[in-house]
């Protein structure tokens, strides 16, 4: 199985339109846990496009690169989840709407 | 002719599995959904030769990070939010921008890529492509600096997280 029998602009297409579902997540949701989970998401979808490149190439750097992607949405996830309980015990809320304190 | 169908599989249940994820009214129901998109995902992953990183999508993404999402969605307790699709200006500019990010994504993924050009073929692959011992030897050679950076990334991370949700905040 040398040669790629599913061309690599399905894969790219997949990855386009599971981007642009979590950016529509990310858009429209208020929930700040559905916004983290659209976020990953598009994560996963950058993912299989690295992954994807990669197997064109024959070059293993972009499943490095995942690997590296994987570690960082990991650090994000838990500051994040971290963040929003922070918000949550504070402001009874989990609505993006509703925290404005900054906004001024 | 495995592979096409397979892919068609993985890539239908990937994209439904999403929507779930996006028009969901229970976030509970939201995060089972994601961990089937990763599951799609990692099938895809086994399809394109790489191995390893489809064994820790489901171990770390499926695994780890669900587990701290169902978590965190059932210690808040949320209530839903309310009407998800209201004719609202601001979700209508939403849905406007993701569909031209989407037509912009198509354009590049469809068009030819200016002067390099893709390869032709796709070349051979060396042997042992995707297994952990050939990723290990290559994180551990030229990607080494990296690494070590994000251990001390997930350390920051860990100390973040414990700091932020202590119950004395600041």
């Amino acid at each position: 199985m040398q040669t790629l029998s599913v061309p690599l602009e399905a894969y790219q297409l997949v990855a386009a339109l599971l981007f642009t579902i979590g950016l529509i997540g990310v858009l429209v949701r208020r929930s700040a846990l559905i916004i983290f989970m659209s976020i990953e998401l598009m994560l996963n979808a950058v993912n299989l496009s690295f992954v994807a490149f990669s197997r064109q190439h024959g070059q293993m750097d972009g499943q490095i690169f995942v690997f590296f992607v994987m570690s960082v949405a990991a650090a994000e996830v838990a500051v994040g989840l971290a963040i929003l309980v922070a918000i949550f015990r504070n402001r009874e809320t989990a609505n993006v709407d509703e925290v404005h304190l900054l906004k001024g | 002719m495995l592979e096409p169908v397979l892919f068609a599989l993985f890539s239908v249940s990937a994209v439904v599995f999403a929507f779930n994820v996006v028009f969901r009214r229970n976030a509970v129901h939201c995060a089972l959904h994601l961990v089937g998109v990763l599951l799609s995902l990692s099938g895809m992953f086994v399809l394109l030769n790489a191995q390893f990183i489809a064994a820790i999508q489901i171990l770390i993404y499926a695994g780890a990070i669900m587990v701290l999402f169902l978590f965190v969605v059932m210690l808040l307790n949320v209530k839903g939010e309310a009407p998800l699709l209201t004719p609202g200006a601001w979700k209508g500019f939403g849905f406007f921008f993701a569909l031209i990010v989407f037509v912009e994504l198509l354009y590049t993924v469809l068009s030819q890529g200016g002067t390099e050009g893709t390869p032709a073929a796709a070349v051979p692959l060396p042997p042992g492509f995707g297994s952990p011992a050939e990723i290990g030897r290559i994180l551990y050679s030229t990607w080494l600096f990296p690494f070590e950076v994000t251990s001390i990334l997930l350390l920051i991370a860990v100390i973040g997280a414990v700091v932020l949700a202590k119950r004395k905040f600041a």
